[in-house]
């Protein structure tokens, strides 16, 4: 029962892939009818369906393959020519086959009550009926039948799994050599099975002798056996089948071809896993790079950083070698154009040629089976909105076979598919004003629109321009939907259009979706990690740089303008950070739209690894999902898409001037301010507080570090003298765990000690201390000193 | 012979007896404070209970998320339990614990005050809870007297959190 289970599968995975292939082939078959090598490829692809189908008892389909193998028959034979209509039925019966399989797939049998193959069979029957004489076609059934056993065993039933059923060598010389002609068949529609080579290796070495004989009788009885055929392709084929055999007989000599089936869960899970290796090996680095500030220039150091660099070259050679197995050409996706295109252009009553370059530019798998759908949405609106008619075509001076050119390429990191046409293209104003009719925009955002932003109109929920709705397109949906899936993939669409020309449509998708380069950013304390392919640039701008216009905060960056928006404000963060000279910018680029995010901190490139927020809490407004650092903290990371709407609803409702400077507090009076005394000495806290008292502000007092450290976080402190010598926690230590907020990076801090060599000067310098004050003091010195610091 | 037959008859009884007792059902229950009040979830929704550890704020959600956490190469959503029963806040300390329990196949961790004990209860000591609870989101399965005398709050692991509480529809 297993056994047979298995047999199914692959019969099933054979026959999807062969028919696939058929359908391209079909397609190429009616641009070249005579074309004759591909002619028999075709034929013997339906020939070894209906072969394994008959084995597997599926008689609706062996019927229906029968029927139309039939009709190809004739058509090798040069006694159909082919044509568009002929093909029509062909391709109808092939849709017909694939229904089939599909049903055999979900329910094990082929009884398919939805799939009707009468009426196609006919059809077939009439094509086959009214080309040919009568006789010739009872005449070639018979032959047919006469030279379908070999050694009391079916010849359709032999293939590579029961050829040891067969004792080869009770066979005749010439039994063989139909065995062979057989599996020579076999094997050119299904080159991977490698099983199959090694049992044809055994039985070659068995009866190399023997087959030495046969290839020496081969010509005279191939020519009976092939007696009705027209003597001129009879040669032809007989030297391609010549060919095949040496081919086949130098091939089990020598390599066989190595490959393995593997279920995709398997990758998946050893996908994961290197994700982890990732975090680890980012953690180490992270480590590695703590414990070379705090033992500079001892030995170990340095076998230490030979480890740590040699596991993070291997670990991202693993990466790559993993991700690469889950690579598949795609092809696998492009391969199913070439039939949509003609359908469509004979539907559509147009003349399209489709021109496909670069497909064998590999993607990860699941990104593959993603990219299938929104690849048909663009191709048909090319055919049925891009390419004109052929008659307007002649008209504008353009030949009447329109061309649709599909390529695929890398770039850095991404892959690029493109989709041009050479159509009548997209006029930006004509966009323009069907978008503000249908309500989609306002009349002043038209203005302010660019011809690459009214381009992406088309993505836009319930924006069609085609007048009249066809069966292909222009229902409004669509577009949208392609553009959500392919920002699904992190992916961008770009849009370029010139008037009469055509258009160009460019979907740039990262390699992999587990892994990605994000960019680091911190808004007021929370990280944040921003997937690099949206990132256009980044800029440090001043206050002075933001302009107000229509109420809403823009940034003009060298000849553009674009919208301001502060990340805190989008997602709500409370903002403890004293706002600075400097602000950073992060250019967010999503096809053509663009805004400027600002951040406070810039912290660098990193590769993340991409992990679920889980059933609870995906789906997060503007978040895409979580990493885990190098430090173990979690980061979240961003969905851009998402942001952008969101970006865009603050954008209209906060000035960005008004919300960097909410923090601001109104500290005005000294007594506003409060400044935390730490020392271990009450003497010396007792000499501080006086000074300070006649200051005015507001004094907090701490014993050690680790008191200070506790203090610090409960209350808004504005300045700390901190003594280094104190038990617990020094003062240095203090310093430095203080730094490690990003929200104290900027609290000043002054040490007050009796150490005065240059070198505790310069370990102050070190862990974060603003100033060095050096005991003894003036009480004027220390005031100075504060009311420098507090900017009183 | 007869005496023989007796004594297998005897054994037989005493092995079949202690399991005749168990039959009486009990639930097995992990107690813990949080605010004022004593709550248990049955034991075996609890996947580990780990001390505190940092966390990462996510931005939209309720004030009882308090946000996200590593737990070994996993992502893990952080509820605060004060919170989420309206008990007033209060700072970590020592005995504060965070407690994974599996909530329809998810890892979701909760902050609760201190762990009490692990609670054997006979299912016939708990009792539906009473009418003056306000238990709004069907979060109680039931009160429980202990043969100390202390009333626990038996929790419905299952609904402690909803999706549908957390995350804002689309638009």
């Amino acid at each position: 029962m297993d056994d047979l289970q298995e047999l199914l599968e692959d019969f099933l995975i054979e026959a999807f892939e062969m028919i696939d292939e058929m359908d391209q082939d079909l397609v190429e078959l009616e641009n070249n009818p005579d074309d004759l090598e591909l002619l028999n490829k075709i034929f013997r692809v339906a020939h070894t369906i209906k072969g394994s189908g008959s084995f597997l008892n599926f008689d609706k389909l062996t019927h229906l393959t029968h029927h139309m193998e039939a009709v190809l028959d004739k058509a090798r034979k040069g006694e159909l020519k082919i044509t568009p209509e002929i093909m029509d039925v062909i391709l109808e019966s092939v849709d017909a086959m694939k229904a089939i399989l599909e049903y055999i797939r979900d329910n094990g049998d082929d009884s398919s009550p939805d799939v009707e193959i009468d009426s196609i069979v006919k059809k077939l029957d009439a094509i086959v009926s009214g080309n040919a004489t009568s006789t010739s076609e009872e005449k070639e059934e018979i032959k047919k039948e006469e030279s379908k056993t070999v050694g009391g065993i079916n010849l359709e039933d032999i293939n590579p799994d029961n050829l040891d059923e067969l004792d080869l060598s009770s066979l005749s010389p010439e039994e063989l050599d139909q065995v062979l002609d057989k599996l020579v068949d076999d094997m050119n529609t299904s080159p991977e099975e490698e099983e199959f080579e090694e049992i044809v290796e055994e039985s070659a070495q068995e009866h190399s002798q023997e087959k030495e004989e046969s290839s020496k009788k081969e010509t005279p009885e191939e020519v009976k056996k092939e007696e009705n055929v027209p003597a001129k392709k009879e040669t032809s084929t007989q030297i391609t089948k010549e060919n095949q055999k040496k081919e086949l007989q130098k091939k089990m000599v020598t390599t066989k071809e190595q490959t393995i089936r593997v279920d995709v869960k398997r990758l998946d899970q050893l996908m994961n896993l290197i994700g982890e290796l990732v975090l680890a090996k980012n953690r180490l680095i992270k480590i590695y790079n703590d414990v070379e500030e705090r033992y500079e220039g001892e030995k170990f150091l340095e076998e230490l950083n030979q480890v740590v660099s040699s596991i993070s070259i291997v670990t991202t050679d693993l990466q790559i070698a993993v991700m690469k197995t889950r690579m598949l050409p795609i092809g696998k996706v492009f391969n199913k154009f070439p039939r949509l295109v003609r359908d469509l252009a004979r539907e559509l009553g147009k003349k399209v040629k489709l021109i496909i370059e670069g497909e064998d530019t590999e993607l990860d798998k699941s990104i593959i089976e993603e990219i299938g759908d929104p690849l048909v949405h663009m191709i048909r609106n090319a055919i049925d909105h891009g390419i004109e008619p052929p008659e307007e075509r002649k008209k504008v001076g353009k030949s009447e076979e329109g061309t649709i050119w599909l390529r695929a390429y890398n770039e850095g990191n991404m892959i690029v598919i493109e989709i041009k046409d050479d159509g009548k293209g997209m006029d930006p104003d004509v966009l323009k004003r069907k978008a503000i009719e249908k309500g989609i925009i306002t009349p002043q955002e038209a203005e302010n629109m660019s011809d690459k932003e009214a381009f992406m109109l088309i993505f836009k929920p319930g924006f069609s321009t085609a007048a009249k709705i066809t069966n292909v397109s222009g229902r409004g949906v669509g577009m949208d939907v392609v553009k959500t899936n392919i920002e699904k993939l992190n992916g961008i669409i770009e849009v370029d259009s010139i008037p009469g020309k055509g258009s160009t449509f460019k979907l740039k998708i990262p390699l992999t979706l587990a892994i990605i380069q994000a960019l680091l950013v911190a808004s007021q304390e929370d990280l944040f990690a921003i997937p690099l392919s949206n990132v256009i640039e980044t800029v440090r701008i001043v206050e002075e740089d933001i302009y107000t216009i229509e109420g809403r905060s823009v940034l003009k960056l060298r000849d553009a303008v674009l919208p301001l928006v502060n990340m805190a404000d989008i997602f709500d963060i409370e903002k403890i950070l004293l706002p600075e000279k400097y602000l950073y910018v992060v250019i967010l680029g999503l096809g053509a739209t663009k805004v400027g995010l600002i951040v406070d901190r810039f912290i660098g490139q990193e590769e993340i690894v991409i992990k679920s927020l889980g059933e609870f809490l995906k789906g997060l407004p503007g978040i895409a999902g979580a990493t885990i650092r190098g430090d173990g903290r979690v980061t979240l990371i961003v969905d851009v898409a998402s942001l952008m709407k969101l970006a865009k609803e603050t954008h209209n409702k906060k000035l960005v001037t008004d919300s960097i400077n909410e923090v601001k507090k109104k500290k005005e009076k000294p007594s506003d301010y409060t400044v935390m005394i730490v020392d271990d000495s009450a003497m010396d806290r007792k000499i501080m507080r006086q000074a300070l008292e006649e200051l005015g502000v507001n004094i907090l007092e701490a014993k050690d570090g680790m008191e200070a450290l506790n203090m610090l976080k409960q209350n808004d402190i504005d300045a700390m003298l901190i003594d280094i010598e104190m038990p617990r926690m020094d003062g240095y230590t203090l310093a430095q765990e203080i730094r490690k907020y990003n929200k104290y990076r900027k609290l000043p801090l002054i040490a007050v000690t009796s150490r005065a060599t240059k070198a505790d000067r310069v370990r102050g310098v070190e862990v974060g201390m603003n100033e060095y004050i050096t005991k003894p003091y003036t009480k004027e010195y220390l005031q100075n000193v504060i009311r420098r610091n507090l900017k009183l | 012979m007869g005496g023989l037959n007796d004594i297998i008859k005897k054994q037989q009884e005493a092995l079949k007896k202690p399991e005749e007792e168990k039959i009486e059902e009990e639930e097995q229950l992990v107690g813990f404070i949080v605010g004022e009040e004593e709550f248990a979830v049955p034991i075996l929704s609890i996947q580990e209970i780990i001390k505190p550890i940092e966390w990462t704020r996510v931005p939209f959600v309720p004030d009882y998320v308090l946000g996200v956490f590593n737990l070994r190469g996993n992502v893990l959503p952080l509820i605060d339990l004060r919170k989420k029963f309206g008990a007033p806040s209060a700072d970590m300390d020592e005995n504060t614990r965070f407690i994974v329990m599996k909530i329809k196949g998810e890892d979701v961790a909760f902050v609760i005050d201190r762990l009490t004990s692990a609670i054997r209860i006979p299912k016939k000591n708990i009792l539906p809870p009473p009418e003056t609870y306000s238990n709004d989101d069907d979060i109680i399965e039931g009160v429980g007297r202990l043969n100390d005398g202390r009333i626990i709050t038996i929790l419905k692991v299952d609904n402690l959190i909803r999706r549908e509480e957390i995350v804002p529809d689309k638009d």
